[in-house]
C-alpha cells in the first residue's frame, strides 16, 4: 500500500474483488454477496464463496437494516487524520441478512450507543469515487 | 502418543533479554545480539554451535528478513532459518516450529530471537499508527479504527454477555502492577489502584490508558537442542516442550465467528492433548495480556475457570501466588514490557525461569509445569505451548 499522508483519512482504492461494491455504494446501495450454489451471505467482497469455494456468487442489496452487536467509542484517535473526529463510536453491526460489518455511528451522541441498538446505512460521499457505509440510529 | 509428536522431544537450554524498557540509542538488532549473547552465555554454548535462527519482524527495523539480518550481525551462518509471522502468536509458533525442525532434522541447535524498539526507535505515535495502518485499506483503514478497538469490542462484548465489569478489569492491570515491582528491570513499578485505573484517560471504551499494555524497547532469546542433545551437553535444567497448539479463526473482526470464546479454545486443547495434562495441572502461565479485557478472556478459554467467570476469578487473586494458577508474574505487557513482537517472549522468559526455580521472591513454589498462551490481531492468531521440567516428562 502506498502510504498515507498521515493528516489525510486514507480512502479504499477498489480491486477486481470489490469495484462493485464500491460502485453499489455510490448509487446508494450496500451490495452483499450471495451463493447460488450454498446460499452463503457474505460480506466482504471477493471472487469465490467463503464457505463452499465455489466462484458462483451475485450481489444483492441489503436492506441497509441491522443491529449493534458490538461497540466502542474511540477517544484516542490512531492518527492525526481522526483527531477532530474523536470521540466517535465503531460499530460492529450484525446486519439484517445476517453478515456482520464495522463502521462508524453518525447523526448522534456516541456515548448513547447500546447492544442491540437498531441501526440503518448512511451514505458518506467523502470524494467523487467513495461513498463509505456509515450507520444512524433507525 | 505417536512417534512423531514433538512432546519432550526438544528442551530450552538457554533465556536470554536485552536490556529492556526505554533503551534508547539501540537499534532491534544490537537489542537482539544482546539477548542472543545472554541466551548462548546461559546455555554455555559458542555461537558457532547455532545451526538455525528463527525471528519475528521487527517494526523499528528496516530488515523484512530479521532472521537472515541478524545472523549477519552476529557473524553466524545458519542452514536454516525464517523470520515468522502471526501476530502476537509469533512467539509460540517460533517454538514450535523451531522444536519441529529440531525433530526433524533441519536443525540441531536453534536460536529463536526477536527484538523491537517501539519507544525510542520508532515512538509510540509511530508504532500505533504502524499497527492500524497494516488493517484492511479498504474495509477498516477508512473508518479510523485504532489497534485497542478491536479487543475493545470483544471486552464490551464479554462485560454485556456475563457482567464483566471495569472494576475487574481495573484488577487485571493492579495485579500485573504487583508482579512488576518484584520484577527487576520492569518498566512500571509503581503501585496502582482501581480508582487510578478508571481516571486513567480513556483510550477507546471500555479501555483506559492502563488497561493498555507498554510500548517499550527490546528483546529475548532462546536456546532449543533436542533432547538427547541437551542431557549430552551436561544441562542442569533444561525445560521441554510439551504441547503446541495453534487456532487461526479469521483475519478481520467483522468475521471472527465469537467476539467472546476465541481460538484459544482449540489451541489450549491440542496443546493439552499433546502434552497430556489439564489445566487443573498447570503451576504457572503466562498470558498475552495486550489489554486487561484479553486476560479476562483467556483465562476463561484456556480452562483456567469457566467461561464468564474469568472477571471474578481475577478479583478473587486467583492469578497471582497463592491463586488457582499465578500467571504473568513478571508482569506481563502490562507492566513490565511491551516491545511488539518480542512481548510474548517475555512470557516464556519468565514461564521457562519459573520452571528453573529462579524467580526469587516472586518463585512459585515447586512450579514444574508452564503454559504460555500468545495471541495477535484481535485474537485472529491463537497459540499455546506447554513446558515443563524433567520431573514433568
Amino acid at each position: 500500500m502506498v502510504p498515507e499522508d498521515s493528516n489525510r483519512k486514507p480512502l479504499p482504492a477498489p480491486d477486481a474483488d470489490t469495484a462493485a461494491f464500491w460502485r453499489g455504494l455510490q448509487q446508494g446501495k450496500l451490495l452483499l454477496q450471495h451463493c447460488r450454489r450454498c446460499r452463503h451471505v457474505q460480506y466482504y467482497q471477493q471472487a469465490t464463496c467463503r464457505q463452499c469455494g465455489r466462484d458462483e456468487l451475485e450481489h444483492r442489496p441489503a436492506t441497509g437494516r441491522g443491529k449493534v452487536h458490538s461497540f466502542s467509542v474511540v477517544h484516542r484517535a490512531p492518527g492525526p487524520a481522526f483527531k477532530a473526529d474523536v470521540p466517535y463510536a465503531v460499530l460492529l453491526v450484525e446486519l439484517a441478512e445476517g453478515p456482520r460489518m464495522i463502521s462508524t455511528l453518525v447523526g448522534s451522541d456516541p456515548e448513547g450507543v447500546t447492544f442491540d441498538m437498531d441501526v440503518e446505512l448512511a451514505f458518506d460521499q467523502v470524494s467523487d469515487q467513495i461513498t463509505l457505509p456509515r450507520f444512524r440510529k433507525a | 502418543m505417536s512417534d512423531t509428536s514433538l512432546r519432550g522431544k526438544v528442551a530450552v537450554i538457554g533465556i536470554g533479554l536485552s536490556a529492556v524498557g526505554k533503551v534508547p540509542g539501540r537499534s532491534p538488532l544490537s537489542l537482539a545480539a544482546e539477548a542472543a549473547r545472554n541466551a548462548l552465555a546461559d546455555a554455555g554454548l559458542e555461537k558457532s554451535k547455532v545451526d538455525g535462527v528463527l525471528s519475528s519482524h521487527a517494526f523499528a527495523s528496516p530488515f523484512h528478513r530479521f532472521s537472515v539480518a541478524f545472523s549477519e550481525y552476529f557473524g553466524i551462518r545458519p542452514t536454516f532459518s525464517n523470520t515468522l509471522q502471526v501476530s502476537g502468536a509469533t512467539a509460540a509458533t517460533m517454538f514450535s516450529i523451531g522444536a519441529a525442525a529440531i525433530h526433524g532434522g533441519l536443525a540441531k541447535v536453534v536460536l529463536l530471537v526477536a527484538a523491537d524498539s517501539l519507544m525510542t526507535g520508532l515512538t509510540p505515535d509511530l508504532a500505533l499508527r504502524s499497527l492500524t495502518e497494516s488493517r484492511d485499506q479498504q474495509y477498516e483503514m477508512p473508518f479510523g479504527i485504532p489497534v485497542a478497538n478491536t479487543f475493545a469490542m470483544t471486552a464490551r462484548r464479554h462485560m454485556k454477555e456475563f457482567g464483566t465489569t471495569p472494576e475487574q478489569l481495573a484488577e487485571v492491570a493492579i495485579v500485573h502492577r504487583r508482579h512488576a515491582a518484584r520484577t527487576p528491570g520492569a518498566q512500571q513499578t509503581t503501585p496502582i489502584t482501581t480508582a487510578d485505573v478508571l481516571n486513567s484517560p480513556m483510550v477507546t471504551t471500555p479501555y483506559h490508558k492502563l488497561d493498555c499494555s507498554l510500548i517499550s524497547d527490546g528483546g529475548a532469546a532462546f536456546v532449543l537442542t533436542s533432547a538427547e542433545h541437551a542431557q549430552a551437553l551436561g544441562i542442569e535444567k533444561p525445560v521441554y516442550i510439551l504441547g503446541c497448539g495453534e487456532r487461526y479463526t479469521h483475519e478481520h473482526i467483522f468475521l471472527m465467528p465469537s467476539l467472546t470464546t476465541t481460538g484459544a479454545v482449540e489451541s489450549s486443547q491440542r496443546a493439552y492433548a499433546m502434552a497430556g495434562y489439564r489445566p487443573t495441572d498447570i503451576n504457572v502461565a503466562g498470558i498475552y495480556d495486550c489489554f486487561t479485557g484479553t486476560v479476562i478472556m483467556m483465562l476463561e478459554d484456556l480452562g483456567f475457570c469457566r467461561k464468564g467467570e474469568g472477571g471474578p476469578f481475577v478479583a478473587d487473586g486467583q492469578m497471582s501466588h497463592g491463586g488457582r494458577i499465578p500467571s504473568n508474574t513478571h508482569g506481563g505487557l502490562l507492566s513490565f514490557a511491551h516491545s511488539g513482537m518480542p512481548g510474548a517472549l517475555f512470557h516464556f522468559h519468565e514461564v521457562i525461569a519459573q520452571l528453573r526455580g529462579q524467580c526469587g521472591e516472586r518463585q512459585v513454589e515447586g512450579a514444574h509445569l508452564g503454559l504460555v498462551h500468545s495471541l495477535g490481531a484481535g485474537f485472529a492468531t491463537n497459540a499455546t505451548t506447554i513446558l515443563g521440567t524433567r520431573g514433568a516428562l
